[in-house]
């Protein structure tokens, strides 16, 4: 019995005025004050922990108490190789997503709060109070930045002049065939004049806002291998309601799911042919698949 | 002659969130026909209203400042234009061409003075943040209007230190030849795990913001080759303001002008000796592989 599109809505309205009115505060207060402690790494990660530990606890009781019936996967209570993502209504919850933006402050720091049901995003809240940007959505709902409508302008989609968004990410393994070394050389072609040659690398330091920024059209085209299921589902949701679409990170892999740790998204404004039609393009400037 | 630089960062100020922002702001993403300044570099985009906007400028400060000179990106020559120690505005109508073609909302006005071809104004105006830094010499940081307490802010942050840093990087236009590869290889050195190891980087676009953000102590630091004048004038008084540095994108470059083309940029520390700063810009200079050249 899948959820109505009302209720949808309704579990987007609530997700959108608790992450206005009790997350997004504490977020905005907390950001860069956390930089003194990090001097002292043990100590720090406990105090970045402690914040993430917390937004989440209060985020998961909130909804527990809304949605009873409902599962819930949070970064900090995720057990690797044990959390599934089953077909029931889950919650998949980053309490703060870009946590090194946090640490040091750059306005890039958020929460992200998705609902997937039959593993498929159908609800997305990324909140930004840095910048005072909430993007949100529901499956059959349309996407909102705040309260304006997306509504990303029908234009050309070409490689060659497109925005990406691109991260370097934690690992950084630099000898040959690594994640790393295969992003760095991705990213040459992509920026290459003998290859992709595309107009420009933006970099947020954050998979939520980056998947926001791609829903909006600010940026065309987001790559990257490594985020989880917290870091996307939300933008996911936001992004398909924007008539965006998401492919696996590496070729060929049409078949991606919020788990796959590795993404293509690419803005609306295009058919799903055009789209279709970029994504492999884009796939030949990877010389070879990222493994996780 | 007697500047008041104060006075002339009011008047930039005004002159940025009046007419010119609003004109950006209401312009982003709508500029389908963009010319390529450099004919086969597909990447290197300007559009007419950058050049609108340069005009506007240009005139509104040759009737309050018939003194001044002035350098535009829009009406600089390559080879003839040159930074004199006359008190000159350098400005760059749209810095973020690219951002301003997308509408990613980090393209800005960046308007600088310098007197003796050192920066002593700075105004970047964000029209899309509404978000507006401005410094003159002596006179502090202000960030809308209010007076920036750089001072707690940057005892908040915290050392100076590489693999604790986050730092922003930009691409820029040239992509492939040898200032491409130092770049290229020059990241990958930064953020390998047996190289420089920084947190990690950033990059918006816009060299103004950039440093405005280095400014406001986003960011650690940001270092970059291709920019002109005009790119990094307006933050360069601002970043210094805050007890900030910029010193060459090469190796052993401790003294650059406005016009060097090529930049390291270095946030304030509680360290005002700069000793600090150094270490940090020694460790840096190892990481970078190349040489960056745009003569």
């Amino acid at each position: 019995m899948a959820l109505k599109t009302t209720e949808l809505k309704e579990i987007e309205n609530t997700i959108v005025k608790f992450l206005r009115e009790e997350i997004g505060p504490l977020l905005k207060e907390k950001a860069g004050t956390k930089f003194d402690s990090y001097k002292d790494k043990a100590n720090d990660v406990d105090l970045v922990t402690v914040m993430d530990t917390k937004i989440e606890k209060m985020i998961r009781e909130f909804l527990a108490e809304k949605y009873p019936s409902f599962e819930f996967i949070g970064e900090e209570s995720y057990i690797k190789g044990v959390t599934k993502i089953s077909e029931k209504p889950t919650f998949i919850v980053d309490p703060i997503d870009g946590t090194l933006n946090f640490i040091h402050g750059y306005p890039f720091s958020c929460t992200s709060i998705g609902l997937t049901e039959y593993g498929k995003p159908v609800v997305g809240a990324v909140f930004n109070p840095h910048l005072n940007q909430l993007f949100h959505a529901s499956k059959g709902n349309g996407a909102y930045m705040n309260d304006t409508k997306i509504n990303v302008k029908e234009r050309s989609l070409v490689l060659q002049k497109s925005l990406f968004a691109f991260e370097g990410g934690a690992e950084r393994t630099d000898a040959k065939g690594t994640n790393f070394d295969i992003k760095m050389a991705t990213l040459r072609n992509l920026l290459s004049e003998n290859s992709a040659f595309m107009h420009g690398m933006r970099t947020l330091g954050s998979a939520a806002l980056n998947m926001c920024y791609t829903a909006t059209g600010e940026v065309d085209v987001y790559w990257e291998g490594g985020p989880w299921a917290w870091d996307v589902t939300a933008g996911w949701c936001i992004l398909e309601e924007a008539g965006g679409f998401v492919a696996g990170g590496n070729p060929g892999d049409w078949n991606v799911h919020v788990d796959s740790r590795c993404y293509l998204a690419v803005r609306g404004g295009a058919s799903l042919k055009e789209q279709k039609a970029f994504v492999s393009e884009f796939w030949k400037q990877i010389p070879a698949p990222l493994k996780y | 002659m007697t500047v008041n630089l104060l006075q002339i960062e009011e008047f930039l100020c005004n002159l940025a969130l009046k007419k010119v922002g609003p004109i950006i702001k209401s312009k982003s993403g709508t500029q389908k026909n963009y010319n390529l300044k450099t004919g086969s570099k597909k990447v290197d985009i300007v559009t007419v209203i950058d050049k609108q906007v340069e005009k506007l400028i240009w005139e509104t400060l040759r009737s309050e400042y018939p003194n001044f000179e002035f350098v535009g990106e829009e009406s600089y020559i390559p080879g003839e234009t040159k930074v004199t120690d006359a008190p000159t505005f350098i400005v760059d109508p749209i810095d973020g061409t690219t951002n301003f073609v997308h509408d990613f909302p980090f393209s800005c006005t960046s308007m600088g003075l310098t007197i003796d071809k050192i920066p002593v104004v700075g105004v970047i105006y964000n029209p899309h943040l509404d978000l507006i830094i401005s410094s003159s010499k002596g006179n502090g940081v202000r960030v809308n209007g209010e007076l920036f307490d750089y001072k707690s802010k940057i005892a908040n942050m915290g050392e100076l230190i590489l693999n604790k840093s986050v730092v922003a990087l930009q691409p820029g236009s040239a992509r492939e030849g040898p200032n491409f590869i130092t770049k290229m290889k020059t990241y990958t050195n930064l953020l390998s795990c047996d190289g420089g190891f920084v947190h990690g980087f950033r990059n918006l676009g816009s060299s103004a913001m950039t440093l405005a953000y280095i400014a406001l102590g986003y960011l650690d630091s940001y270092w970059d080759g291709g920019c002109y004048s005009w790119d990094v004038c307006a933050g360069w008084c601002i970043l210094k303001e805050t007890g900030g540095i910029i010193v060459g994108a090469n190796p052993g470059e401790w003294e650059i002008g406005v016009e060097n083309r090529s930049y390291f940029a270095i946030r304030g520390t509680t360290d005002d000796t700069h000793q600090d700063k150094k270490e940090y810009i020694k460790k840096f200079w190892q990481c970078v592989e190349g040489k960056l050249d745009y003569n």
